[in-house]
């Protein structure tokens, strides 16, 4: 074996590390959590129920943005647009007592706001990410103004609590995850819109030369987006059927973070995965539970997000290590 | 020549003058006044210096396509760390505040500093590094706080009197302009900036070091953020330290519209003095937001900003266009 093949080998030894790396963190994590909450005396089915009802929306709403991210942009009102979502749910089945039509109007609304924000940066050729920054001022603030108006700043807007919670089982929820997941990795994978966005994402100059319309397919991935956040939306309410100021808060950031950390770069193109969000959502959403378990004081928060962010950049630099340039990265 | 100054003039002044027209003649049909005594104009001196440094900030790294999450993350811990130092030497007394001041110069520079070497280490995409970042700054506040305001470390009549003296502020406002304009427009680190923003690969090549010029930009955002930092210290008198999931992002987002209206009076003139009449445009707005606060609700108040920003990227990046239609047609 010659030099070259040595290298070539130990390139694809780390390819194969990096590739395989956010599933071991997947479940070295599961394994952890297990772990503490058994040697603490805890209910580990409790945890488990809590961690899988808060990633299965993180993994979800990540998972409709990875078109997004494929194509080398990124949205950060997704977070507002499912409060937003969620809000005039509420408010619908409250004026309507219909669960169907509050099903209806939170995936229009959620749909909506993804097509508008794609819409304005197609049309009049703003920046996507200012765009998304403009929507999710609008939309937390005419969320915030309709939930004080209705409901009041703390307690929120609710709907009763027995319309959603036969719908509150983890069967329910692991179908909702399976059949949006197939779907996405069905349009991802197997059909044409997935190839070119990954071309656009890698190399838009040379898609569009090659014919490939960037604003169609900014269009289908806002709309894919819309889709994942009109389910996270609804599972939201599933789970916990009033909407405050603050819910989805965090949101709109935890995706770029859960997306990093299942292995996809924030740059797109061909690397793109959509099990990037799942896996990442879910990893992330552990790595958060174990650190509030080890430190369970109140500054023990700020800890447990350091730890939890020093964590991230290792799982960053290390997936990313083939990847490196002489200049530095933008 | 003469021709050549008048426009370059108007094409600085118009933005402003426009936006002071409208704003001072609503408050005028209404009755009011914008500014209506000594207090609001310390504040409206005190909020352009925020905004006005706070664009710079965001603009260094942005226009060279880093973008940095993490600044209002850095004003935070900026002013939590130089707070607890000043308040330990001086127990709130006299001299507090240029001290206060100056650690929180020295403190963010450290802090960018440090966010700027994980970058250069790690040379994983700035955005990604600025996540991080902001996780670890906002984490570190809130251990050393509790998640609670700091008060009593930020309360001195130090601080009260530069607050209540409008020429404190605007003093950071020329020194700050001033030394940006000279360091990136009259230095050759600006140059070597200027080379590396335009076409990275070929500065490189051409023998420009790279590292040192993002490091020294990332130390200095985080000094301004420093002052960013000290600045809002002495509008509120206290610290929030109890920011966590990216909560101090919000910081960020008020410098976006003035970085764009800052690098449109740009083409006219210099960029940094745009960002200071886009910084006076936002104070005047802020301040008609004040007289109108019981009719204009905070969220009212967000949907407005958004929507200016919307409209005038819109006319950004169609201005060519829209001057096709509006001009009269040539047969």
């Amino acid at each position: 074996m010659d030099k070259n093949d040595k290298l070539a080998v130990s390139y694809r030894r780390r390819q194969t590390l990096i590739t395989v790396l956010p599933f071991l963190a997947l479940a070295g994590l599961f394994g952890a959590l297990c772990a503490i909450v058994t040697a603490k005396g805890y209910r580990l089915d409790m945890y488990l129920k809590i961690v899988f009802n808060e990633g299965v929306v993180l993994a979800i709403v990540a998972t409709g943005a990875v078109f997004i991210y494929t194509l080398g942009s990124f949205d950060i009102s997704l977070g507002a647009s499912t409060l937003f979502s969620a809000t005039l749910g509420v408010l619908t089945y409250n004026a309507t007592e219909s669960l169907p039509l509050m099903l209806l109007v939170i995936f229009a609304v959620a749909v909506g706001c993804s097509l508008f924000s794609s819409v304005l940066a197609s049309v009049f050729h703003i920046p996507v990410f200012v765009t998304t920054v403009a929507m999710m001022s609008v939309l937390s603030a005419v969320a915030a103004q309709l939930i004080t108006t209705y409901g009041g700043a703390l307690g929120g807007i609710s709907i009763p609590s027995e319309v959603v919670k036969p719908l509150d089982k983890p069967l329910f929820k692991i179908i909702v995850l399976v059949v949006f997941s197939a779907l996405c990795i069905f349009v991802f994978n197997y059909t044409k819109i997935g190839r070119r966005q990954k071309f656009l994402g890698g190399n838009p100059v040379c898609a569009q030369l090659t014919g490939i319309s960037l604003n169609k397919y900014a269009i289908i991935a806002f709309v894919m987006a819309g889709l994942g956040v009109g389910i996270g939306a609804f599972l939201t309410l599933v789970y916990t059927p009033s909407v405050t100021t603050t819910t989805a808060g965090s949101i709109g950031m935890n995706i770029i973070v859960a997306i990093v950390f299942g292995g996809m770069p924030i740059s797109g193109g061909a690397r793109s995965r959509i099990y990037a969000a799942l896996v990442g959502g879910f990893s992330y959403i552990l790595l958060n539970n174990i650190l509030m378990l080890l430190v369970d004081s109140n500054a023990g928060y700020g800890i447990s997000q350091i730890i939890s962010a020093v964590f991230f950049l290792v799982v960053v630099f290390v997936t990313g290590i083939n990847y490196r340039t002489q200049i530095l990265p933008r | 020549m003469k021709n050549n100054v008048g426009k370059k003039l108007i094409g600085t002044l118009a933005i402003p003058v426009i936006v002071a027209a409208v704003l001072w003649g609503l408050c005028a049909a209404n009755g009011r006044s914008m500014i209506a005594n000594r207090t609001s104009f310390n504040y409206f001196v005190i909020y352009t210096a925020i905004v006005m440094i706070t664009t710079m900030a965001l603009s260094i790294n942005l226009n060279s396509g880093r973008f940095d999450f993490s600044l209002g993350a850095m004003a935070v811990l900026a002013s939590v760390l130089s707070s607890k130092i000043t308040y330990s030497i001086l127990g709130g007394g006299a001299g507090s505040a240029p001290l206060m001041l100056a650690l929180n110069v020295v403190v963010g520079a450290l802090i960018g500093l440090a966010s700027g070497g994980l970058y250069v280490l790690l040379r994983i995409p700035p955005i990604i590094t600025s996540l991080g970042v902001t996780l670890i700054y906002e984490g570190v506040s809130f251990t050393i706080t509790g998640g609670k305001y700091v008060m009593t470390e930020v309360r001195s009549a130090s601080l009260s009197a530069f607050a209540g003296n409008w020429y404190w502020p605007l003093s950071i406002i020329v020194v700050v302009l001033a030394v940006i304009v000279i360091l990136f427009d009259h230095t050759k680190f600006g140059y070597d900036y200027k080379a590396l923003q335009n076409g990275q690969k070929v500065a490189v090549n051409t023998g420009i070091r790279e590292v040192p010029n993002a490091l020294a930009c990332y130390a200095i955002c985080g000094a301004l953020m420093g002052i960013v930092g000290f600045l809002n210290m002495s509008r509120s008198s206290n610290i929030n330290g109890g920011s966590l999931s990216f909560g101090s992002i919000g910081i960020m987002f008020t410098a976006f519209l003035p970085m764009f209206i800052g690098g449109y009076i740009g083409r006219f003139s210099n960029e940094k003095l745009g960002f200071l009449l886009a910084a006076v445009c936002m104070s005047m707005l802020n301040s008609t937001f004040a007289v109108f606060s019981n009719q204009i609700s905070a969220s009212a108040q967000s949907i407005i900003n958004a929507v200016l920003l919307v409209v005038f990227l819109i006319y950004l990046n169609n201005e060519g266009l829209l001057r096709k239609l509006l001009s009269p047609r040539k047969n």
